[in-house]
């Protein structure tokens, strides 16, 4: 049992990771990652929307009818995202502001849902739970990632901390839509090239 | 049929708690929120209004309830009298929407002491040049009991060229601040000093 969950764990980190391995949740991945504290900030809130939702919903799964369990996902889902969006008002109000729409478009996001419908309907709660922690972390650790390399290039900082000289000239393509493309495009490409080499079997998606 | 009832009763079960849990987080986290928008979104156009740090000045605020809209009002004093007043108003019609202004009145004087933009959705390069300085200096020393008005009704104030919509949202939101200031100067000293008795 416990091995299994080492297992789930272990399985957001690197072979599911998202938005690389899953191809999922690319929207905010894209778009919010300008700087380190907005993809730490962003991958911390999906964590605890995905690890509640997944033992919520783990829990009701021999209760709700197949036929409603979509409509109810998206309830327990939003719930969670406005208890989220409240939070982070009421005690990182500068942070809710640069997340903006991002914040509330977690309902949306597919790797909740997919997370839900995927596993948690299918698993126990404690499972559902421990896959949601490692989906989290996997996205928060991504998305701190992507935030790192555009906010080093972009703006020569990193946690608004200038890392370099005077003399470095930030790159601005790299804290706008295009440098995002590029950021995500060449570390999945990394990522594969690496799994190719050590011969690990994975599928995409 | 029962399939149809339990599909009816278990969701309407999971939307009402849902709800009972959103209402529960909303109500206990209201009063900090509004901390936190006072800090963050008033913040600073009352520290440059009153040239202090917003962390003093914010817990100086009393609501005027004018036709059941609370509008909030900031204050400042001078050893015991009330010197200044930030007055929030809304500007109508703006032409990406409502404009949120803060209007500064020093009592003392009889005079105002600026304009600061709080929110706003105008266009930028247009509308949203109301944000500088050469436009809202021109609010600076106009007595208060007189209406401003565009140059173009007669008035003192030059329009953002290209913006006259924003314009005129902001010479209304002014005026209207100071028919409140009119009527409601009583009140707003009343409640200040209920304010401070209580502190």
């Amino acid at each position: 049992m416990s091995q299994n969950l080492k297992v789930i764990l272990t399985a957001g980190l690197w072979k599911r990771i998202p938005p690389f391995r899953l191809v999922l949740g690319l929207c905010p991945a894209l778009a919010i990652t300008t700087s380190v504290e907005n993809g730490l900030g962003m991958g911390l809130a999906l964590a605890f929307v995905v690890t509640m939702s997944g033992g919520i919903i783990s829990s009701l799964r021999n209760i709700i009818p197949a036929k409603v369990r979509i409509a109810s996902y998206i309830v327990i889902i939003a719930t969670l995202v406005s208890i989220v969006e409240i939070l982070m008002k009421a005690y990182f109000f500068p942070l809710s502001e640069q997340l903006g729409i991002y914040i509330p478009l977690i309902v949306v996001n597919c790797i909740v849902l997919g997370r839900a419908e995927g596993f948690a309907s299918k698993n126990p709660p404690l499972p559902s739970m421990v896959d949601g922690v490692s989906i989290g972390l996997g996205y928060t650790l991504s998305l701190t990632i992507i935030g790192s390399i555009r906010e080093i290039l972009g703006a020569g900082s990193w946690f608004g901390i200038p890392v370099f000289g005077e003399f470095f000239e930030p790159l601005s393509f790299m804290v706008s839509a295009p440098g995002a493309f590029v950021t995500i495009g060449v570390l999945l490409g990394l990522q594969n090239l690496f799994s190719r080499w050590r011969g690990e079997k994975f599928v995409q998606g | 049929m029962s399939e149809i009832v339990r599909m009816v009763i278990v969701l309407s079960m999971i939307a009402g708690s849902c709800s009972a849990v959103l209402t529960m987080a909303d109500q206990g986290l209201a009063p900090r929120i509004e901390k936190q928008t006072d800090l963050y979104v008033r913040g600073p156009a009352l520290e440059r209004l009153f040239g202090k740090p917003a962390k003093e000045v914010l817990n100086n605020k009393v609501l005027v309830e004018v036709d059941g809209v609370e509008i909030p009002v900031f204050y400042i004093k001078n050893g015991k009298k009330v010197s200044t007043l930030a007055i929030e108003a809304i500007g109508k019609g703006g032409y990406g929407g409502d404009l949120k202004l803060m209007i500064g009145i020093d009592l003392d004087s009889g005079n105002q002491t600026g304009l600061e933009v709080v929110s706003h959705s105008e266009t930028p390069g247009l509308g949203a040049r109301i944000e500088e300085v050469r436009f809202r200096q021109q609010w600076q020393g106009l007595p208060i009991d007189k209406k401003v008005a565009l140059t173009a009704n007669g008035g003192v104030i030059d329009a953002i060229s290209g913006a006259t919509a924003t314009s005129k949202a902001a010479v209304g939101g002014t005026n209207e601040a100071l028919m409140l200031l009119q009527n409601y100067r009583d009140a707003i000293l009343k409640s200040i000093s209920a304010l401070e008795e209580k502190s």
